[in-house]
């Protein structure tokens, strides 16, 4: 718990400290009174037109300084992740004067890539009840290529925590700029939890068997099949190793497909997004899998934004045919879904039936949420919990306690750290 | 034949070495720092001093606000052993719907001082003119030397913050640029060498 509130103070310090340079910076009193993006042969207004080039968060993020203050600082938040969106070797932002007095143009200049060498830290995660999770990798970049090496340690996403190294080589843009491929590779070593353990220990039938470590190899290629529509296809080749003293290895082998739906709309102030996703991934014998069994999840998030107003809703369900590994289970009272639940208490080895939702509000850094969600076994029957919670959201920091609501006790679950 | 590197008994490692150390040291040159004294606090002139150039006058002139570290260190002997030091932090600007070319400078607070419509030789000066050096523990027969370091801060954690969690570029990070960081020096002198006058005295 001092960890809770040694990374509380040290979040809420980063949250409320509010940058000098707006004060600083002369041009401060100006108004914005356009963004302009421009590339090698290409050059967008942002007041008149509108570019598929970046995400669409990006894009509001940008388009929203139209008409407000300059705030100088923020440019370089700006310039930092349209560099690393478009793979792009430098972008410089630069100030100058509008057409009309006292109003100034912001022109972002993108710089075609060069190799560049970088650190990320994707995850660092820190939960009252599963402890630190984390992840980071050095990634070297090329133009669309990446190439990146990576360290996990995570106890919150699946049954097991899994630590270990990830290897990914991606190509963002192949032939027409349609199509991507990535290559990853991971391998990890899983510590299982004491309930886990004694969960498989009374229901050794229902599930497969407990692993020290597991191995995959998964090779992607996604297709942008019209402008909001894009499928991905690949495979996923993964090897467990028996955590008896045999230490005998078992392989999922599985086809993966994915569809995902992105639309954006925008006007009068108002943003609204909407996403949907939906795969499959099928390990059959034929793929030389041990494991034989059908997964299927679909998803449907949508977003309404106005102002500092932000309202999201974020639906999920999936089902498991078959005998999958722990590691396909689905979970369920962690950091993203049915927040404020332990996982190890609502059901240690997982589920091969799931269904959450999530509606959240925020105002600026502020947010409120309430998840509700139901996991469970083919065989059992379906409980559906509850949770509220309310926290503090800057960029990708977050800090939140969230309550799950049950009768008898109160037992909050304090999560702080960064979330993409 | 012998490489003439050899004869003089530096080896390559020595000149990879001393390559990648110069520049860390940029310093200049002793004669140009003019310091003056008003019988409490040492001052730097700004004459011969013109750290806004290059790349930061280019950020500047690009709308960016750039800080500066303004550094001044006193020395027992020949930059050795400090003995005192004192720092400030000067947020400079360039106005870009300025008549001419104008940049406002400030100084965080509390107080918090801060002017505008300043020529780049004037915003030069105002920085250094806010930035006097208390003379106290210092005998006025007791020789020293001074050091003004001049260096801009990079940038902020909130550049490094991306959608995607927190990334750094090791490349730009460790590039920086050739007019980040400037040191200036004179010495040796004596506070009694100074001609105090209200006004500031100018040493030697």
């Amino acid at each position: 718990m001092k960890c809770a509130w040694i990374g509380g103070l040290l979040l809420g310090s980063l949250l409320l400290a509010s940058p000098q340079d707006s004060d600083n910076n002369i041009n401060s009193r100006y108004t914005v009174e356009t963004v302009i993006l421009s590339g090698k042969g290409w050059t967008t207004d942002l007041q008149s037109e509108t570019t598929t080039k970046i995400s669409t968060d990006l894009l509001h993020d940008l388009t929203a300084l139209i008409g407000q203050k300059l705030n100088p600082s923020h440019l370089d938040t700006l310039a930092q992740n349209l560099k690393k969106e478009l793979s792009a070797r430098e972008v410089i932002h630069r100030i100058v004067r509008g057409d009309v007095p006292e109003q100034v143009r912001v022109e972002f200049e993108v710089r075609p890539a060069r190799a560049s060498l970088g650190m990320n830290v994707t995850q660092f995660l820190y939960n009252s009840k599963q402890g630190f999770s984390g992840s980071g990798e050095a990634a070297l970049t090329s133009g669309p290529q990446v190439f990146a090496l990576g360290l996990v340690s995570n106890g919150d996403w699946l049954p097991e925590r899994f630590s270990g190294v990830v290897a990914r080589y991606e190509d963002r843009s192949l032939g027409t700029g349609r199509l991507s491929v990535k290559f990853e590779a991971e391998t990890f070593h899983t510590q299982w939890n004491q309930a886990t353990v004694a969960a498989m220990d009374t229901n050794p039938l229902d599930v497969p068997a407990l692993y020290r470590a597991r191995q995959a190899f998964q090779p992607t290629a996604t297709l942008v099949l019209f402008r909001p529509l894009t499928i991905t296809v690949g495979a996923r080749i993964e090897r467990f190793e028996d955590q008896g003293p045999a230490g005998q290895i078992a392989g999922a082998n599985a086809a993966i497909a994915d569809l995902h739906y992105h639309r954006s709309l925008e006007g009068s102030g108002i943003q609204q997004d909407f996403d949907a996703d939906c795969s499959l991934h099928s390990a059959t014998r034929a793929l030389n899998s041990d494991y034989v069994y059908s997964l299927r999840t679909a998803g449907v998030r949508y977003q309404y934004r106005h102002g500092k107003h932000v309202v999201l809703d974020n639906v999920w369900g999936g089902y498991i045919t078959g005998l999958a590994p722990l590691s396909d289970r689905f979970v369920l009272g962690n950091a993203e879904y049915l927040r404020g639940w332990n996982k190890y208490e609502i059901d240690p080895l997982g589920g091969n039936r799931a269904i959450s939702n999530s509606v959240e509000y925020h105002y600026g850094p502020l947010q409120v949420f309430y998840d509700t969600g139901a996991i469970w076994d083919e065989s059992q029957p379906i409980v559906a919990r509850h949770s509220v919670g309310l926290g503090l959201r800057e960029s990708v920091f977050s800090l939140a306690v969230a309550i799950p609501i049950r009768a008898g006790r109160v037992e909050p679950i304090f999560m702080m750290g960064i979330l993409p | 034949m012998a490489e003439p590197s050899r004869g003089l008994q530096i080896s390559r490692r020595s000149w990879l070495i001393a390559g990648l150390l110069a520049p860390l040291f940029p310093a200049r040159a002793a004669d140009s720092l003019i310091v003056t004294f008003d019988g409490d606090n040492l001052h730097i002139s700004s004459l011969g001093i013109h750290f806004l150039q290059g790349k930061s006058l280019n950020r500047l002139k690009d709308g960016s606000t750039v800080e500066y570290v303004a550094t001044v260190g006193l020395y027992r002997d020949q930059f050795a052993t400090q003995f005192k030091r004192s720092e400030r932090h000067f947020f400079l600007s360039y106005d870009v719907w300025g008549s001419g070319d104008v940049f406002a400078v400030s100084t965080p607070g509390p107080p918090q001082r801060r002017a505008a419509n300043l020529s780049l030789s004037a915003a030069e000066t105002w920085c250094l003119e806010h930035m006097p050096v208390a003379t106290t523990g210092l005998a006025r027969d007791e020789q020293f030397w001074l050091e003004l370091e001049l260096r801009t801060v990079p940038p902020k954690l909130s550049s490094i913050l991306g959608p995607g969690g927190i990334h750094v570029d090791l490349l730009d990070a460790l590039t920086p640029g050739s007019d980040e960081r400037q040191i200036f020096r004179r010495g040796p002198m004596r506070l009694v060498d100074f001609v105090v006058t209200r006004q500031r005295g100018r040493a030697g």
